[in-house]
């Protein structure tokens, strides 16, 4: 085992204390199925406001887009500000209407607006897809900090990971969820807005951070049509820019591990509230990330340790030497980028700092999936659609028992991960939002939309953006340019086939206009009834 | 479709989406244009990272959630 210095073991203590506090204060907070599944319904706007912060970015955030500044360079800053822009539109497109119409599951409103129990199941098809993903990503995202920071071994990191992640689920339920994680929101934010400050102090100021990331890379600020190289060819085109804008945008309104987070809230003004809450939390997160990834790749070939490595020439170089020695499968040399930049300021204190964020952002996001996943197999289709009294007759132990499934089988997953942790977050966030996104928003907002639509669109769209995904990575090699690329002879560039989401928009109103809408009874309760009081 | 949305989720959107691909349109057509200086510093960090990422957004969803609250009180 590699030396770590003591202070970053304590930072790393410190946070498993605090984590395991609240869980051991709050264990007893969950008395019945209400708290549970939706923590009884009485959180605040703040606390509210940091745990959807947390929930929502991942280590795909915090690993992920750090790693892809570095790769593709300043266009990506728009889709930082695409994720965050996306999050106050859920204010009024979906978090008062939801926490007036006050589910214990995302599935519910599907199965009352469209008038079938067998929508939960097909709903929990993408959800099902999305989450098991996004839990492998978090488990393996809190082992990468443990492995390259702490220098835990991979296999020890992963166990560790689920087994604290699984403690607090399995006692507090949603009241331990939600406390632990407005806490790693808070932790994160710290940690990104720090690390933020370490690097622009480095360099003297914006200025100087600039003139050595143009020093380093003379293309990082080049935009497509106006120069002659553009950052990458991931960005050569506007659609590649426009197209990483919009990848995760929507996320916030309509993925349900956020949307589950407005059924907590103590009313309709705590739910609105906390929206603005998370926009402070998460924003100044992502303000600190941007700055991280812009500075990653200058940092690393001018003060990491390693470039003194015989053979190491470059930033790329120290990435894959990393990869080497801790051999974990799937995740890509750039999911090191981001600590590995860290590592080059030498500074045990912000070492320390981002431990704790890194672990907090990963174990919020696994622990809110965790939650929706368990609901969804347990209440909703277990009891909900194949009849089985016991989800109703001991709702406890049967949430107890699918955390065990969901976290055993991701835990599986985990210990060779498929994929860069972006890319699984992207793949996910695109699966969900355009199959269960239009019959979501069109539900609540639009009284004409149908059962058939509904079924149809999120059968087709999951097919759809599960198979061009595929498509595009395995044939073309990369799941960022349009999947017929090849067999049209084009060069477009789609990141994750974003473009679902639109045409899944498009295909649900078009279906709806030729199918028989719900009954009147229903639209009033579910749509109608729903909307702001005028 | 959309009835009864609040006027200020419109306004919102117009402001955010404005803003974004305002800037966006710019980067595109005039070369150099994140570097170019602004408050002394490269503009890009004043329209995208201060204010494209956090500030604006912080100030549509609060008047999200002030605006409503507003109206609300207004019609007890």
């Amino acid at each position: 085992m590699d030396e770590v210095n003591p202070i970053v073991i304590i930072g790393a203590l410190m946070y498993f204390a605090v984590i395991f506090w609240i869980g051991w204060t709050s264990r007893k907070a969950s008395l019945d199925a209400s708290d549970f599944y939706v923590a009884g319904r009485k959180v605040g706007p703040f606390v509210n406001g940091s745990a959807l912060a947390a929930t929502y970015f991942s280590p795909a955030s915090f690993l992920g887009l750090p790693a892809f500044i570095f790769i593709i360079g300043y266009p990506f800053w728009w889709a930082l500000v695409g994720i965050i822009g996306g999050m106050p539109i859920a204010t009024l497109l979906t978090a008062a209407p939801l926490r007036k119409y006050a589910p214990t599951s995302f599935t519910d409103y599907y199965a009352d607006r469209y008038e079938t129990k067998w929508l939960r199941l097909i709903a929990g098809i993408p959800t099902i897809i999305g989450g098991f993903a996004y839990v492998i990503l978090s488990i393996v995202g809190t082992a990468l900090f443990m492995l390259a920071i702490l220098k835990v071994n991979f296999t020890v990191s992963v166990i560790l990971a689920a087994v604290v992640v699984f403690a607090y689920i399995y006692y507090g339920g949603m009241v331990a969820t939600t406390l632990s994680t407005a806490f790693q929101g808070v932790t994160m934010t710290v940690a990104a807005v720090i690390a933020a400050i370490y690097v622009i102090a480095n360099y003297g100021g914006l200025n100087g951070l600039t003139d050595a990331v143009l020093a380093n890379n003379a293309n990082f600020f080049n935009l497509p049509y106006v120069n002659e190289t553009a950052s990458h060819v991931y960005v050569s085109m506007w659609s590649g820019v426009v197209g990483f804008f919009f990848t995760w945008h929507f996320g916030f309104s309509a993925l349900p591990y956020t949307v589950v987070r407005f059924f907590t809230t103590q009313d309709i003004k705590a739910a609105r509230r906390s929206v603005f809450w998370a926009v402070i939390v998460g924003g100044a997160m992502y303000a600190g990330l941007i700055i991280i990834g812009t500075g990653a790749r200058v940092l690393i070939e001018t003060m990491h340790p390693l470039m003194e490595t015989e053979g190491i020439t470059n930033a790329v170089k120290v990435l894959v030497h990393m990869k080497t020695e801790y051999g974990v499968a799937g995740a890509t040399v750039t999911d090191y980028s981001m600590i590995a930049a860290m590592e080059s300021l030498k500074s045990p204190f912000l070492l320390a700092i981002i431990t704790a964020g890194g672990l907090a952002i990963a174990m919020a996001t696994a622990a809110g999936w965790t939650m929706v996943l368990n609901v969804l197999l347990g209440r909703d289709i277990i009891g909900k659609v194949f009849g089985s009294k016991w989800p109703e007759e001991k709702p406890i132990q049967c949430t107890r028992m699918m955390t065990t499934v969901v976290l055993a089988i991701c835990t599986l997953f985990s210990f060779s991960p498929p994929a860069l942790v972006l890319d699984i977050s992207g793949a996910a966030f695109i699966v969900i939002l355009c199959s269960c996104g239009p019959p979501l928003i069109f539900g609540i907002w639009w009284g004409r939309a149908t059962k058939a639509a509904a079924i149809t669109n999120i059968l087709v769209m999951t097919f759809l953006s599960c198979f061009s995904w595929m498509y595009a990575k395995t044939v073309i090699g990369k799941p960022h340019f349009f999947f017929l690329n090849k067999a049209l002879d084009l060069d477009w560039v789609t990141p994750h086939q974003f473009y679902w989401v639109f045409v899944g928009l498009i295909f649900f109103v078009l279906l709806s206009l030729v199918t028989k809408p719900c009954s009147d009874e229903t639209i009033q309760k579910y749509s109608l009834d729903l909307r702001p009081e005028q | 479709m959309f009835k009864g949305m609040p006027k200020i989720f419109w306004i919102g959107m117009l402001i955010m989406y404005g803003w974004c691909f305002f800037f966006m349109y710019l980067e595109m057509t005039i070369p150099g244009f994140p570097l170019k200086k602004f408050l002394g510093v490269p503009a890009c960090y004043i329209y995208n990272w201060l204010l494209g990422l956090w500030g604006m957004n912080i100030v549509v969803s609060f008047l999200y959630y002030y605006m409503e609250e507003k109206r609300e009180a207004k019609q007890k």
